[in-house]
């Protein structure tokens, strides 16, 4: 036993995943290797067209085929209800289908194969209806509904049935959601302004491309207790919208988390795949799996949403920032997922990622045939930091002004609190703006690329900037927006960390055992982390918002204080000694001036556990943030701290081929504090690649309602040459409510990109692209255009 | 399900021009790079018999036959990348192979296969038009085996096409040891460096002779059904010297005589563009390093 032992701590410290050895060594069983006693295989038949009418469905061959154990149609399961953000989406469509992806039967057969050909067996009549494959279209006056009221739906009964969530009325126009904000008199704003620029910025379709395609399995006990193995990132969120889609007890359902193959967003809601595969495990009663291939995955996943964004924005000669006025229009495809509520994190970018005194925001999202968007890293914030960030290069230009003068004139501080009511209680914005700058060189490079643009040559060098706000501190979107922690130490001195918080690849159960190791004066390796299991663990709200780190390390490191006081005071009883002049270090309790080791830890468990008023170690802890709901009015401080940063990115423009090349990233993240120095080098180079990917390559080509690019062939990931030199340094402003101040980063390297690139393109050729994405034919016609114009 | 009634391995040529003559039916497999892609997403329906022709030696090796290369038809893309009578007379290739799909397709996608899959964007076709290549096919005659040759423009008839007869092997490709003073380039242009279709291809070679072009030959690919020749584009090359206006002329020529269709990878009008520039690129490039 050592003498002394001084203290050390994990923070900060570069740790590998917990998951790592097992992933890369592909041991790790995912969805797709995992296989329950007798399971059947279910597989879904998709409509072959885009609007239309079902006149007939006959699954009797399908039925016949040896095999087959079942073929469910909407007539097969009246009891289901309608799924989503708006309840507007029934599994298995009744009578018509809306889009290319919208399911008509499924099959739950011995084999893949066999499921596969008895598809290939059901017959489907169909009546084509007009398609709306343009959001306008579908606000034009007498545009053909997509989700029409029913003839003499205004039965008192039919409405019981929609408000209980059994039946979906449709709607007598196409507008699926609409969010107004105002601050400020944007009118006002427009009289002081001095410059004033309106611009149309459009967004595409890209999707999260998760390595793991999407996959569940179904199993009912002989009970009637549900047990389903998910891939969901908010498993009790689920648990809960199951039960009511279902119309079964929450208490009957129970879900596990597989290792997931990468979320995004991806797996923020209920798919109709999942009620479907339940659907079969009831009929046939016994397990189905059903694994989506990576087609059905590009067809029937959801998409980041498409915008087409309107911004008007002014300032003052002098560079004070004036108004903003934003019209978007979201294409909500057929069925309302999360991309619906994107503009609520829109409008945080747009009314106070600087300070703007007026500001008016309307947004609409309207029924479409095409498909439909979910969540997606970053939630809006790409979309809305794409044109916020532009206009900010532009104004600069006009006014004559440095872009990086002009950002930090108008930039936030700490303790600042905006119109909108969000209190950036820490804010590393100007030390974020001023470090990307500094260790980029982006001043001088900025005024060398515009004094080269039009010399000869056919590649053309940019430089160009964005900054963003993101919520870092959690989000209150639910009435909670907590999570629970159960604690329990062993004889030996480990730990079983019970957390609510999911690990979808994003490295959560390292960074929460290392909290715990701090408090707890552990080794890594005394730690196991429990996480995926609905029946263990306590309750939380799911992966989204940036918010595991946050509220999950909140959560753990309250736990973990309880079981340090409870420790501590046991040894302080049992040495003669003050709880408060011990410390936790190295497995052993010390003094905590000297570091004299006092005793082992394992020995005072023991002692603890194996005496007549016997006692455990083991403490409980719910998290809940000190954030609060947005008021009507869409105001409040939704978050309990806010990240920053500011990305610097330099491209080549070949202007012979349009093709840009991402030189090099540098990036100032306001982070708070890095825990995980390895896992937050991981979390922003990939995002980086993930924001370079949507900014040039890829994009989801949807023509009148029909997904083009179904596959990784024509549907453009970055590929390992094309990803820039990454230069990213962590700004520390160490938030007063962070876990040992930390902030949530996990949307955060994804934002700034396409702005920044959109800012390097003008910087190296003049001509400004507000379209997405940055395509080589696109900028060439672009350049083009520019050349004519010219000329 | 893929009803196969029939799998077989032929050990020689012979045995399996013989079989392809008996059975009719049959869908040959070498490296099964496009293949299995193809049938799995139906685009090919396998026919009654699958042939697996990878166990026939003749089908095999990279030799210097007189005046010809001869690369068989199972030569796979990193054989061809690393081997020395490819690497002395027809570096070419190798440039090709690096731009080729991945390691691992290059590892296992043929020569031959490449050939008769026929793609108009097919990565090694453009580059044997500009080697001035032919095909070596075998088939079964008067009960002896029978070889043919054909030069390779005449071989593609559309996308997926060949005149490659039913009972026919492609056994091998052979080339030309090119003349003193060839130049050759490739050029394969996609919206990435790596993992890519083109959205078109330009191949030029040609002896250069003091600053004069002569024996030109040009091809384009992904700009028609088939790999196409450039004819007019060669006229406007052929026996001039290589100095800024006759590349400008050339590589109008070239943007005139294709005609390409707009898909997902490009629109028809930014091919255009694309040959034009690239043509122009290229050809700046053998002039500026001769």
């Amino acid at each position: 036993m050592p003498e002394t032992i001084q203290r050390d701590s994990l923070i900060g410290k570069r740790i590998t995943k917990l998951d790592a050895p097992e992933k890369a060594s592909g041991k790790t069983r995912y969805i797709q290797d995992l296989d329950v006693q007798g399971q059947l295989y279910g597989k879904i038949l998709r409509s072959s067209r885009v609007h239309a009418k079902i006149k007939r469905i006959d699954t009797s061959k399908a039925k016949a085929l040896p095999g087959v154990h079942a073929v469910i149609t909407a007539a097969d399961v009246p009891y289901q209800r309608p799924i989503g953000v708006a309840k507007d989406h029934f599994p298995l469509k009744t009578d018509r289908v809306r889009s290319t992806r919208d399911e008509i039967a499924a099959v739950a057969a011995e084999s893949e194969a066999i499921a596969e050909a008895a598809l290939k067996l059901i017959e489907v009549e169909y009546e084509d209806l007009p398609i709306l494959a343009d959001p306008y279209d579908s606000l034009k006056p007498g545009a053909p509904l997509i989700h029409p009221e029913p003839h003499g739906a205004s039965a008192k009964h039919d409405h019981l049935k929609q408000a209980q969530g059994i039946a979906y009325l449709g709607k007598p126009d196409n507008v699926a959601m609409t969010f107004d904000y105002a601050q400020g008199d944007v009118a006002a704003g427009e009289r002081e302004s001095d410059v004033v620029f309106e611009d149309t910025f459009t967004l595409h379709y890209v999707t999260h491309c998760c390595m793991g395609v999407s996959g569940i399995i179904a199993e009912f006990d002989s009970s009637g207790n549900l047990l389903l193995y998910s891939n969901t990132q908010v498993p009790f969120l689920h648990k809960r919208e199951f039960a009511e889609i279902l119309s079964m007890d929450p208490a009957r359902i129970r879900i596990i988390q597989p290792p997931i193959g990468g979320g995004f967003g991806s797996k923020l809601d209920i798919y109709p795949f999942e009620p479907i595969c339940v659907y079969l495990a009831k009929a046939t009663g016994r397990p189905v799996k059903l694994v989506f291939t990576r087609e059905e995955e590009f067809l029937a996943s959801p998409t980041r949403q498409p915008v087409i964004l309107t911004l008007r924005s002014g300032c003052k000669k002098d560079g004070t920032l004036t108004f903003r006025t934003v019209n978007t229009l979201h294409d909500n495809g057929a069925y309302t997922s999360w991309g619906a509520t994107t503009p609520f994190v829109m409008m945080q970018t747009i009314s106070s990622l600087y300070r703007v005194p007026h500001c008016l925001y309307h947004t609409k999202a309207v029924y479409t045939n095409n498909p439909y968007a979910g969540s997606f890293r970053g939630y809006g914030n790409l979309q809305a930091t794409f044109a916020v960030e532009q206009h900010m290069d532009m104004m600069a230009e006009a006014i004559g002004m440095d872009p990086l003068d002009f950002r930090m004139k108008n930039a936030q501080d700490p303790g600042e609190v905006t119109p909108q009511g969000m209190h950036f209680k820490s804010c590393g914005l100007k030390e974020c703006l001023t470090t990307a700058a500094e260790m980029s060189g982006y001043r001088e490079k900025f005024k060398i690329n515009l004094a080269n643009r039009d010399k000869p040559g056919h590649i053309k060098r940019g430089i160009g900037m964005a900054s963003m706000l993101h919520v870092g501190g959690g989000a209150k979107i639910y009435p909670s927006d907590g999570c629970g922690t159960i604690l329990k130490m062993d004889d030996f001195g480990s730990v079983t960390l019970i957390t609510g918080a999911s690990e979808i690849g994003q490295g959560s159960e390292t960074v929460l055992a290392q909290l715990v190791c701090e408090e707890l004066g552990l080794p890594l390796s005394a730690v196991r982390v429990v996480n995926n299991d609905t029946e263990i663990t306590p309750w939380d709200v799911g992966v989204h918002a940036s918010r595991t780190t946050f509220i999950a390390g909140n959560s753990a490191i309250g736990a973990a204080k309880k079981a340090r006081s409870k420790i501590l005071a046991a040894a302080a009883t049992q040495a003669g000694l003050n709880a408060d002049d011990l410390d936790l270090r190295g497995s052993h309790i010390v003094e905590a001036k000297s570091g004299t080791v006092v005793m082992s830890l394992s020995k005072l468990l023991r002692q603890l556990h194996f005496n007549d008023k016997a006692e455990l170690v083991m403490t409980s802890f719910y998290y809940e943030p000190p954030s609060r709901h947005q008021d009507k009015h869409f105001k409040g401080d939704v978050s309990a701290a806010y990240a920053w940063a500011t990305q610097v990115v330099e491209v080549e423009v070949d202007t012979d081929t349009g093709i840009v090349k991402m030189l090099k990233v540098t990036g100032a993240h306001d982070v708070g504090r890095v825990l995980n120095r390895l896992g937050i080098e991981g979390q922003i180079e990939g995002g980086i690649v993930m924001g370079q990917g949507y900014a040039l390559t890829e994009e989801l080509m949807v023509e009148n309602g029909i997904v083009r690019n179904p596959g990784f062939r024509d549907y453009k990931l970055v590929t390992a040459p094309e990803i820039p030199e990454m230069d990213v340094r962590f700004i520390e402003t160490m938030d007063g409510e962070g876990p040992q101040g930390a902030k949530g980063v996990g949307e955060a390297p994804a934002i700034c990109i396409a702005a920044a690139t959109a800012n390097a393109i003008h910087n190296a050729t003049g001509v400004r692209i507000m379209a997405l994405p940055f395509t080589p034919e696109k900028v060439y016609r672009a350049l083009h255009a520019a050349k004519k114009e010219a000329a | 399900m893929t009803a196969l009634d029939n799998y077989i391995a032929p050990t020689s040529l012979e045995q399996a021009v013989e079989q392809l003559q008996e059975l009719g039916e049959v869908t040959i497999l070498a490296g099964g790079t496009d293949l299995m892609p193809q049938a799995n997403a139906g685009r090919v329906k396998f026919k009654r018999t699958l042939m697996n022709i990878r166990r026939i030696p003749e089908l095999r090796g990279i030799t210097r036959e007189g005046d010809e290369i001869r690369i068989g038809a199972l030569a796979t893309i990193s054989e061809i990348m690393t081997h020395p009578l490819i690497r002395e007379y027809l570096p070419l290739l190798v440039t090709v192979g690096d731009h080729f799909a991945s390691s691992q397709i290059r590892n296992a996608g043929t020569l031959g296969g490449n050939v008769c899959n026929a793609s108009p964007a097919g990565d090694t076709l453009v580059p044997l038009l500009v080697l001035g290549a032919s095909v070596e096919l075998a088939s079964m005659l008067d009960d002896k085996l029978f070889r043919r040759s054909m030069p390779l423009p005449e071989f593609f008839v559309g996308p997926g096409k060949t005149r490659l007869a039913p009972a026919e092997l492609l056994a091998a490709v052979r080339i030309p040891v090119p003349p003193k003073g060839f130049v050759a380039r490739f050029h394969k242009f996609g919206t990435r460096p790596a993992l890519d279709i083109s959205a078109i291809s330009i191949g030029i070679s040609g002896v250069l002779d003091k600053g004069t072009l002569s024996q030109v030959r040009v091809a384009f690919g992904a700009v028609g059904p088939t790999p196409v020749c450039g004819a007019a584009t060669e006229e406007a090359l052929e026996g001039k010297k290589l100095d800024a206006a006759t590349i400008a002329a050339a590589a109008v020529a070239a943007r005139d005589e294709v005609h390409p269709i707009s898909d997902v990878r490009a629109s028809d009008w930014y091919r255009k563009e694309m040959i034009h520039n690239m043509t122009k690129r290229i050809l700046e490039d053998v002039s500026a390093s001769h």
